[in-house]
């Protein structure tokens, strides 16, 4: 059993210092010397002793082995360790730079793919409503225009217009009137067609035409004999111009 | 022990791949360590290769070295021996250590000295004192092949290191002494 005893007689303190025990014996001294400061004082007496005897005995190095030494080692030249541990961490540190940068490029692309999507989205409902809504329309229009009770009339073009003409619809119990004028020629922009309706020879205005729709709902008049459409000033008229009468059908 | 509180900042500096770090410690050490390696091997050419490598050796190890186990030049001494006991251990190398008389220049004919003779205070032992302490110190001897190169008991061997080092501790302790006294005195 080691004790401070033994090592103080044993001299394991001086053969410690010179290198002499084994790994074992070493690691014995060292704790022994970690936990007695008494030891650790008499250790570094020695240490202290040893050296100063070394310097006393010291002999000058040539200058050559100095700068053989600086020209072996160069400037800047790390042991290849410490060098190839510094190289791992640096070669680490660029990997997960780089896959950070990878991943935030991609989170980026993401979610602009997913605000795209959701624009798109978002558009293609709109349009959803919107041929909804179209459709709703139409198929009323239809229903309207085909009721049985629905009285179609075709209005032709005189030499105002020739080889024109709109097609009217009256449901007389629904009291609706509409018209599709796509058959009509093109106005000038300060131009509009109108629709009357003759009521004991008192021209009544039903609202205005516009060839490029569909179907135009009317003001539906009470009593009136034919339909007349004029062409009259952007904006519509309050009493029709008779000489621009293009079309008329009478009931 | 002011000036190992300097070589904690060489040492620090060293850690940190900082050059002129180990050549500052170099121009501290290179002597004793020198002493050692050139009383060991016993030839000029081969001392000098040595003592680069021991410092080659510092350079790359001082991430080891744990100033809390003792000092620097004890952790120093210890690369120096080990390096020149190893190179001893090399035949070729053992032809070329009895070769002594190869010297070129001035500088190095200097140094044949006879590489026993001590200096300072070691020197002012017992003769039987001076050759233990050299043995085990100076050549790299362990105890037992020490003794046997005195030619006595190892029980007398180790008697002969144990009142050497307590002699020593004695002389270097008087000295300290007087120093101290001197600063008290004129400081």
């Amino acid at each position: 059993m080691m004790d401070k005893k033994k090592i103080l007689e044993e001299g394991l303190l001086e053969k410690y210092l010179l290198d002499e025990l084994t790994a074992e014996e070493s690691n014995l001294v060292e704790t022994f010397l970690k936990n007695d400061f008494e030891l650790k004082r008499q250790f570094e007496a020695l240490e202290t002793d040893f050296e100063r005897m070394a310097f006393e005995n010291a002999i000058a190095p040539p200058k050559t082995v100095k700068s053989k030494l600086q020209k072996k080692l160069g400037r800047g030249t790390k042991p290849w360790f410490r060098q190839s541990a510094f190289l791992v961490a640096a070669s680490l540190a660029i990997i997960f730079l780089l896959s950070t940068f990878a991943l935030l490029l991609q989170q980026r692309e993401a979610i602009q793919n997913l605000r795209t999507l959701q624009n798109q989205t978002v558009d293609l409902q709109e349009r959803l409503n919107v041929l909804e809504n179209n459709y709703v329309l139409t198929n009323n229009q239809l229903q309207s225009i085909n009721g049985p009770q629905t009285i179609p009339l075709v209005l032709y073009g005189n030499k105002l217009a020739p080889n024109s003409r709109a097609v009217a619809y009256v449901d007389h119990k629904k009291k609706m009137v509409m018209v599709n004028p796509q058959g009509l020629p093109k106005l000038p922009e300060d131009k509009t067609y109108q629709m009357w309706g003759d009521v004991d020879g008192e021209m009544i205005n039903m609202g205005l035409l516009k060839p490029d729709e569909d179907l135009v709902s009317l003001k539906y008049i009470d009593r009136a004999s034919s339909l007349n459409i004029t062409i009259e000033p952007a904006g519509g008229n309050d009493h029709p111009t008779v000489e621009q009468l293009m079309a008329y059908v009478s009931f | 022990m002011k000036h190992h509180l300097k070589d904690k900042e060489f040492i620090q500096r060293l850690t940190n791949d900082d050059q002129r770090a180990l050549y500052q410690l170099y121009d501290k050490y290179s002597g004793a360590l020198f002493g050692v390696i050139l009383r060991m091997c016993r030839n000029q050419e081969l001392a000098e290769d040595l003592l680069q490598e021991t410092f080659i050796k510092i350079w790359q190890k001082i991430d080891a070295y744990d100033d809390t186990k003792g000092s620097f030049y004890t952790w120093a001494y210890r690369i120096a021996k080990n390096i020149t006991l190893n190179s001893l251990r090399k035949p070729d190398l053992l032809i070329q250590t009895d070769d002594l008389s190869v010297y070129k220049d001035k500088e190095e004919t200097s140094v044949e000295v006879d590489f026993s003779e001590l200096n300072g205070a070691v020197r002012k032992l017992e003769p039987h004192h001076q050759e233990a302490i050299a043995l085990v110190y100076f050549r790299g001897l362990t105890h037992r092949e020490a003794y046997e190169e005195m030619g006595v008991p190892l029980g007398t061997f180790k008697s002969y290191i144990r009142q050497a080092l307590l002699l020593l501790r004695e002389s270097y302790g008087q000295e300290l002494t007087i120093i101290v006294l001197l600063i008290e005195i004129f400081g």
